[in-house]
């Protein structure tokens, strides 16, 4: 029993960071160092990527390990998710240092990092949907008022106001889910509800099919998945950039741990969608979601015309390539293509963790420096910052799918997934959105190559802390075009665990 | 017991009716502090299934998730009254559709 504490590593460094942020906080509020502070909560980050890492790779959870009577599970795809949310965290709080500097309420700032943090991994290890609730709500709640963290500034509060409408809105549309499904299944173990679920098909088809579409409601709002993405342009626009950098790619990362778990494991689509039972055909429901996600993310992001709002809704399209993993439950291709799609949209949220984080720590060096918001904005800048501008490259062809970072990888394995599973198509419209994407991504590269800087620019010192996390970012995106080599094979054993 | 009396169908039709009032009241109400009402109803909803069919079920699974739910519910409020307090004294109102410096 005591190898099983030890699971919950990742989820307990976070918890520790947490903690020790309250008591330092506690203590001597007025002379804290921030430093000291920021250091706390990178330190976290980094122990749970870590330790997520170690058990992951020392073939730890060979067999999924069952805590608490079963209500949190520890297997392969937790540990890639404690290791992308360790890693988002330690980037957001090193970069924080520098982004917080001379604002009050530090401590409280990177508190509700890593308890949001700690909401994510429970997410991540969720196995009964009370947990799911639960673990939802500890990382939302911190997120909501990370995002009004600028209580003076107006674009943070509204931005604050929406995402927490939609967020208790879809957080109560999932609660009712829950309770449909209960009501269906009598349990709220996934174990007891998959088992559950056929005869439920049969018996009730109507409560149980209402209530995992709610489910799917709530997962898709976390996710940002069309049509429940309005409040992710706002909320990414107005919050602080790395707190936009954190919602984008742990809070998403996190909600797509989830509908991996739920969907996969407590309703099996053999059971509440076959001829003679049917409920809810989910790999229909995330099809469309998949389809329609990809679409708009991008073609919204290609209008804009400010770039953290290009970033926002680029973050919606890769959303829509990550649904694809579900959408190609079809059971066509059996479980080599399945856990190929699955493994891929994981290795997508984990290079995207990397490379999306660091696009939102560049536009953080520019709100730094106060250099607006448009493209225009960031014209010439690589006479500038030569170092950051090379880095915001490499996360801009990432993202697009150019094979200078990971994000070419996975996008690959991805469609390989897809053909594999008999949705060929999917794939072909991945192709043709991630075309798309490289046209806006290359407006970004090409004003800061290639424009000429419009006005004289004042650049405000070269802050070290915000700089070494977006190189950190950087770099890892490169390594992990060889180096996605070593988790490829963790995460489709991971898939295929699940499966 | 009057419980097992009233068939478990009309425990689903009440809270549907006020998962519905709680919808009814988020789409058509402009003021915040209505919305944070109308989505504790939708919440109460759930808590009303929840309690119904752990008593249909025989299990206590939805009860203790019930007060699981409740004290999140009261969590999730004192953030929504902070991030109210914060638009008031931001806009001077309370009023969600009358922030629109982003766009949509």
């Amino acid at each position: 029993m005591s190898r099983h504490w030890l699971l919950l590593a990742p989820a307990g460094a976070f918890l520790a960071a947490a903690l020790a942020l309250f008591v330092i906080d506690a203590v001597d509020r007025d002379t804290t160092n921030p430093t000291v502070l920021s250091a706390v909560a990178t330190a976290g980050g980094v122990v749970a990527a870590v330790a997520s890492a170690v058990l992951l790779l020392s073939n730890a959870v060979a067999t999924p390990a069952e805590l608490f009577g079963g209500q949190l599970v520890v297997d392969g795809m937790s540990l890639i998710f404690t290791f992308i949310f360790g890693s988002v965290t330690a980037l957001v709080s090193l970069a924080s240092l520098d982004y917080t500097r001379g604002l009050p309420f530090r401590a409280e700032y990177y508190l509700l990092v890593t308890l949001a943090a700690t909401g994510m991994s429970l997410m991540a290890s969720a196995n009964s949907l009370a947990v799911v609730f639960v673990a939802l709500e500890l990382s939302s709640l911190p997120s909501y008022a990370l995002v009004a963290y600028l209580k003076h500034n107006r674009g943070s509060v509204e931005a604050a106001l929406k995402y927490f409408l939609v967020g208790a809105l879809s957080s109560s549309i999932l609660l009712y889910g829950i309770s449909l499904v209960y009501a269906a299944t009598g349990s709220l173990l996934f174990a007891d509800v998959a088992s559950a679920a056929g005869e439920a098909a049969a018996t009730y088809p109507g409560v149980l099919g209402v209530g995992i579409l709610l489910v799917l409601g709530g997962v898709a709002f976390k996710t940002a998945s069309v049509p429940f993405h309005f409040w992710a342009p706002a909320a990414y626009e107005g919050a602080p950039a790395p707190v936009a950098a954190f919602l984008s790619s742990a809070s998403k990362a996190a909600g797509f741990v989830v509908a991996f778990r739920v969907f996969v494991v407590a309703f099996p689509i053999d059971a509440v969608a076959n001829p003679s039972t049917y409920a809810v055909d989910w790999v229909l429901a995330f099809t469309v979601l998949a389809v329609l996600t990809m679409t708009v993310g991008n073609f919204a992001a290609a209008t804009q015309e400010e770039v953290k709002r290009m970033l926002a809704y680029s973050s919606i399209g890769h959303a829509g390539y990550v649904l694809i993993g579900l959408a190609a439950l079809t059971g066509v291709g059996g479980v080599d293509a399945e856990s190929t799609a699955l493994g891929a949209s994981m290795l997508h949220l984990l290079v995207y963790g990397f490379m999306n984080t660091g696009a939102f720590l560049f536009i953080a060096l520019g709100e730094y420096w106060e250099l607006g918001r448009t493209f225009e904005a960031y014209n010439g800048l690589a006479e500038d910052a030569p170092v950051a501008c090379l880095a915001m490259t490499v996360f801009m062809f990432s993202l697009a799918g150019l094979p200078v970072g990971g994000g070419f990888l996975s996008k690959y394995f991805l469609v390989v997934g897809a053909v594999g599973a008999g949705v060929w198509w999917l794939g072909a419209v991945l192709a043709v959105n991630s075309a798309l994407s490289l046209f806006y991504y290359s407006r970004v590269v090409k004003a800061m190559w290639i424009q000429p800087p419009a006005e004289d620019r004042e650049i405000d010192g070269y802050p070290p802390a915000l700089y070494a996390a977006i190189v950190t970012a950087a770099l890892v995106t490169v390594l992990l075009l060889p180096g996605l080599a070593v988790f490829d094979g963790a995460a489709f054993d991971a898939a295929a665990g699940l499966l | 017991m009057v419980l097992s009396s009233v068939p478990a169908e009309y425990y689903l039709l009440l809270s549907a009716a006020v998962f519905c009032t709680g919808l009814f009241g988020i789409l058509t109400r402009e003021n915040a502090l209505m919305f944070l009402m109308s989505v504790e109803l939708m919440l109460n909803a759930a808590n009303i299934n929840l309690v119904a069919f752990s008593f249909y079920w025989g299990t206590l699974t939805g009860q203790v998730f019930t007060l699981f739910t409740m004290a999140l519910a009261a969590a999730e409020v004192a953030i929504g009254i902070g991030i109210i307090l914060v638009l008031y004294r931001n806009f001077d109102d309370v009023d969600v559709t009358g922030p629109t410096t982003l766009r949509w």
